[in-house]
């Protein structure tokens, strides 16, 4: 960019301590607060953390509840010899005649509470009314099926079955008639913003995603990701393809965009991609995609949805192992820079593209708002994702402040979401993580400064 | 002091450091190459063309800085037959003759005579070398045996890492060892060179087993003379000129491409000191025989090392994660068409997953793509010669008669030896298939009622390579890993990909002799230990 951007930052500051004050008023409850103290525990404990972290990890495989005692008590012996006083205690607990019963109880009692505090419900059935009940509270949503790693066709073939039932079941739900109207939630400057929201994931739609092979990856999915386009396009509903693992990057985007290439796609269905900050190339990522959707105009703007990256840890270690530069900034600092820089590129290309600002972190957040406020965009013109279950109170606070938010919301069932399960908990306990700095009553100050 | 008496760290623990940095004296890994990367395959493909354009690549016999030539042979592409590779030329019992005398010679007085750092900076000189021929090299491997690219790279790496450990590791030993030591008397132990290695290595891994053998007992100041594989004899030239532009005298390093007849003629030559093996049980056990026969010529005795199969099997508990377990088996088992020491063989899984597993295993099999070794998208190349394919559709062909069920991958392209891939799941206990290796793109199954049942079956083997095991129960793995006798159980990963510094490489039992390659303790194997001893006392005086 040629022009030096004017200095939004007053206004950051203003929006952020306004957001601020509204996130820490929702935490203040009893049960936030318990959850802070376990998770600074945890924070505090490593060795617990990867006892519990596993004992999650290895909940649905367990058949009986002596397995899952067993699992339990063996996990926190091995954090004990990790260092873990509490572990310690915990184990000495479990080692008492009688405990069993109880334990398994209360530990497979608090393991599905979990879950389903970041997981919608087990099917499509029960995630339609809640889905809808969010809508009627003011909040969009993203639906996510969750499933096993996809190695075979058959799995494929059914991932792409549930996908189109959902699409077709939350779709039919919102209607119209359907939900209540609500216009912040279903019409932006560039048009109709669709109701009906789901998110897939390519790698779930074949068995042939290969690094060093992308086009058969993309040639394995694309039957699959055609139907459900086309699908989205008569239902009316927004096609979200999810983004991974580096390694599955080239088969996502060249699928995407050869798919909304495609004549039959030239208007319709909404479409969207996720952009991952964290990877050092994000940048020239979106030059490629500003590019694509110049040379290749449809009659719905593409949405962007504007993430760090989940991925972090694996891309680390992956690279570590293989003795590579990281794909992926190091530094959370310049991740986090990153991510400014692409807002403000991504909002002024608003409304050839339409940019999801999907973060938790109140900077991040507010960034976005004084940006899109000095480009002249109004606050429907700016869609905001959380996740559910981490970002419910931040979600929460920007609907108050009248900004279109839309949740993530996951719905499988505890074996297939474990592994979704884990990633959250890890993110939210996380050293680095804007969340529990939050939580834990960190100056707004601090939490909101310039990267 | 772990208070349960597990011996196993948390991830998280100190113990993952556990490294001695002095010990491995900045030794690092060569980095892969990042294939998904579409610039570095791109690159790797350009490579492959320049390859191409010079076919076949011509190998002589290399005697004393002499080209020799002998009986002409040839070894072809086999994923498209028609593509000469290689032209080498076969030595003979008088080439072999030949090459020992000159390696016992002047090559063992020259090379012995250097001092360790001397050779440290050889070998690391031609590891310089092959980082700079990476690409070219990688290609060779891909033309030569049919690897993949990315396993093909992992050689090249491999035979890098192994000049650059062995390289830090000599000069760790040249420094002797701790000795108590009194008032008056000075102990001192010191590692010298055995004498002439004779390196037998084998094709599978191409660069990288000839050139870790052959940096050993360089490293360690032996003259070596080596004979690789018939069916890799342009990859063992590419080691062994890199060795020499890097400064390992001619006569201390000679090349005897060809059969058996040159490698028996080495192996029975009384000058040879030690004998580094890489092959089959039957080759191994024969050569181990041979060198232990008296010969009243030999002037002590023969050591060998013998790195030879394995049955390698995967345990998996009930309380696995298949979502990890299946892709890592079906890596394990098929991943250059199953033509490694490691490779996984055999599962043994717990009764209670076994139909999930299996079915899973079918399905990730049937989306596995058999095709050229050059091809990107390749799961799985043609196996390596003929001979091997023959045994290979034999084996299969008896394991489906008896098997309750059997999987394939589809479309196995005509021309060129593939060998489709496959599970035989229940075949009756005892069955070939189950109990001997293949060495091929060949996986059994079986439903056991519990672990022990299945450790039991892993001690019942007369091989102990490899095994790996899928569970999350802490217990189960401290119980695992204290039952199997083999040299490397990998837990919850893919059985295969040991690397130089992190997995010391090498079985017990019929799998091999040990000591294990990349490890600590392997380059003791090519040196003898002296101890001297001197009175420092002068008219009781300590001086």
């Amino acid at each position: 960019m040629s022009v030096a951007p004017a200095d939004v930052e007053p206004q950051v500051q203003a929006v952020g301590r306004r957001l601020a004050a509204d996130v820490q008023r929702a935490i203040r409850t009893p049960r936030a607060r318990a959850e802070r103290l376990g998770m600074r525990v945890l924070m505090d404990d490593p060795a617990l953390r990867a006892a519990l972290f596993r004992f999650v990890d290895v909940r649905p495989a367990c058949a009986t509840r002596e397995d899952l005692v067993a699992h339990l008590a063996e996990l926190l012996e091995e954090a004990h010899a990790g260092g873990s006083t509490l572990a310690a205690r915990g184990a000495r607990a479990l080692g008492h005649r009688g405990t069993t019963r109880g334990a398994a109880a209360i530990a497979s009692a608090a393991v599905d509470a979990m879950a389903h505090r970041f997981i919608l419900g087990e099917d499509v059935d029960i995630a339609v009314p809640a889905v809808t009940a969010m809508w009627e509270a003011g909040t969009a949503s993203t639906v996510d099926l969750l499933g096993e790693a996809t190695v075979t066709e058959a799995q494929a073939e059914r991932y792409a079955e549930r996908c189109a039932q959902a699409l077709r079941a939350i779709a039919t739900a919102a209607g119209p008639p359907g939900w209540t109207a609500n216009p912040l939630l279903e019409a932006d400057a560039a048009g109709p913003v669709a109701r009906a929201n789901l998110s897939v994931k390519v790698s779930a739609l074949t068995p042939h995603l290969r690094a060093l092979a992308p086009d058969r990856g993309a040639d394995g999915a694309r039957d699959r990701l055609r139907e459900l386009l086309r699908l989205a396009r008569d239902l009316d509903a927004h096609l979200h393809v999810d983004m991974e693992s580096f390694d599955t990057r080239e088969s996502v985007v060249r699928l995407f965009c050869e798919m909304l290439a495609e004549p039959e796609f030239a208007d319709g269905p909404s479409a969207g991609i996720v952009l991952q900050a964290y990877l050092v190339d994000a940048p020239r990522h979106l030059e490629e995609l500003l590019a694509f959707v110049a040379a290749h105009p449809r009659g719905v703007p593409l949405t962007v949805r504007l993430v760090k990256g989940a991925y972090w840890d694996h891309e680390i270690v992956e690279a570590a192992h293989h003795g590579w530069a990281a794909p992926v900034f190091t530094d959370r600092h310049e991740c986090d820079r990153c991510y400014e820089a692409l807002t403000r590129r991504l909002l002024g290309s608003f409304p050839l593209v339409r940019t999801a600002v999907a973060s938790h972190n109140l900077r991040s957040i507010a960034r976005a708002i004084a940006v899109a406020d000095e480009l002249g965009l109004a606050a429907r013109d700016v869609e905001f994702q959380v996740l559910r279950g981490l970002g419910d109170a931040t979600g929460a606070a920007l609907a108050r402040d009248g900004r279109r938010v839309r949740v993530y919301a996951p719905i499988g069932d505890l074996v297939a979401g474990m592994a979704y399960l884990v990633r959250r908990l890890l993110e939210n306990t996380s050293n680095d993580s804007f969340l529990a700095a939050q939580s834990a009553g960190a100056d707004p100050a601090t939490l909101l400064e310039a990267p | 002091m772990s208070p349960t008496g597990s011996s196993r760290p948390t991830t998280l623990g100190p113990a993952a450091t556990r490294a001695t940095a002095a010990s491995l004296d900045g030794f690092r890994n060569e980095p892969l190459l990042e294939l998904r990367r579409p610039e570095v395959r791109d690159a790797a493909l350009a490579a492959l063309a320049r390859l191409d354009a010079r076919l076949p690549v011509r190998v002589p016999i290399r005697i004393d800085g002499e080209e020799l030539r002998g009986e002409e042979f040839e070894r072809v592409d086999a994923g498209e037959i028609d593509r000469v590779v290689t032209v080498a030329q076969a030595a003979s019992a008088r080439h072999a003759a030949a090459a020992i005398g000159c390696a016992a010679g002047r090559g063992q007085r020259e090379w012995g005579a250097r001092s360790a750092s001397e050779r440290a900076t050889v070998l690391r000189r031609a590891a310089d070398i092959l980082h700079a021929e990476r690409l070219d090299l990688a290609a060779l491997a891909v033309r030569e045996v049919a690897k993949p690219w990315a396993e093909a790279d992992a050689d090249v790496c491999e035979a890098i890492d192994f000049l650059r450990y062995y390289a830090a590791g000599a000069l760790d030993l040249d420094r002797g060892a701790a000795l108590a030591q009194l008032p008056g008397e000075r102990n001192d132990l010191r590692y010298v060179p055995r004498g002439v290695t004779i390196v037998i290595a084998p094709w599978n891994f191409p660069f990288a087993i000839a050139c870790g053998m052959t940096s050993a007992a360089l490293a360690t100041g032996n003259p070596v003379v080596v004979k690789p594989a018939e069916q890799s004899p342009a990859c063992a030239d590419a080691i062994v000129r890199a060795l020499h532009a890097a400064g390992v005298p001619v006569d201390a390093l000679a090349l005897l491409p060809g059969g058996d007849d040159p490698g028996k003629a080495l192996v029975a030559d009384p000058r040879g000191r030690t004998i580094a093996f890489t092959g089959s049980v039957a080759a191994g056990t024969s050569i181990i025989e041979r060198a232990a026969a008296s010969d009243p010529e030999r002037r002590g005795v023969v050591r060998v090392l013998a790195e030879m199969g394995g049955k390698n099997c995967v345990l998996v508990d009930s309380d696995a994660d298949l979502d990890d377990a299946v892709p890592a088996i079906v890596r394990s088992a098929f991943g250059f068409a199953g033509q490694k020491c490691s490779a996984a063989s055999r599962v043994i899984v717990h009764e209670r997953v076994a139909d999930a597993l299996e079915e899973r295993l079918a399905g990730a099999i049937a989306a596995l793509r058999v095709g050229p070794a050059e091809d990107f998208a390749t799961d799985v190349p043609p196996v390596v010669d003929p001979e091997a394919q023959g045994r290979l559709l034999a084996a299969l062909a008896a394991g489906r008669a008896s098997a309750r069920a059997t999987h394939e991958a589809p479309g196995v392209p005509p021309d060129g030896w593939s060998v489709t891939p496959t599970l035989l799941g229940g075949l009756p206990p005892g069955h070939d298939v189950v109990e001997r290796e293949l060495f091929g793109p060949v996986l059994a199954l079986e439903a056991v009622t519990d672990m022990d049942v299945a450790c039991e079956i892993v001690d019942g083997l007369p091989y102990a390579l490899t095994a790996g095991l899928f569970a999350r129960s802490p217990r189960t793995i401290d119980a695992v890993a204290a039952r199997l006798p083999v040299g490397n159980l990998y837990v919850n990963r893919d059985t295969t990909g040991a690397r130089v510094g992190h997995q010391p490489f090498g079985g017990t039992r019929l799998s091999g002799t040990g000591p294990k390659a990349g490890g600590p303790d392997y380059l003791l194997a090519f040196v003898d230990a002296r101890c001297i001893t001197e009175n420092t006392i002068r008219h009781g005086l300590v001086v």
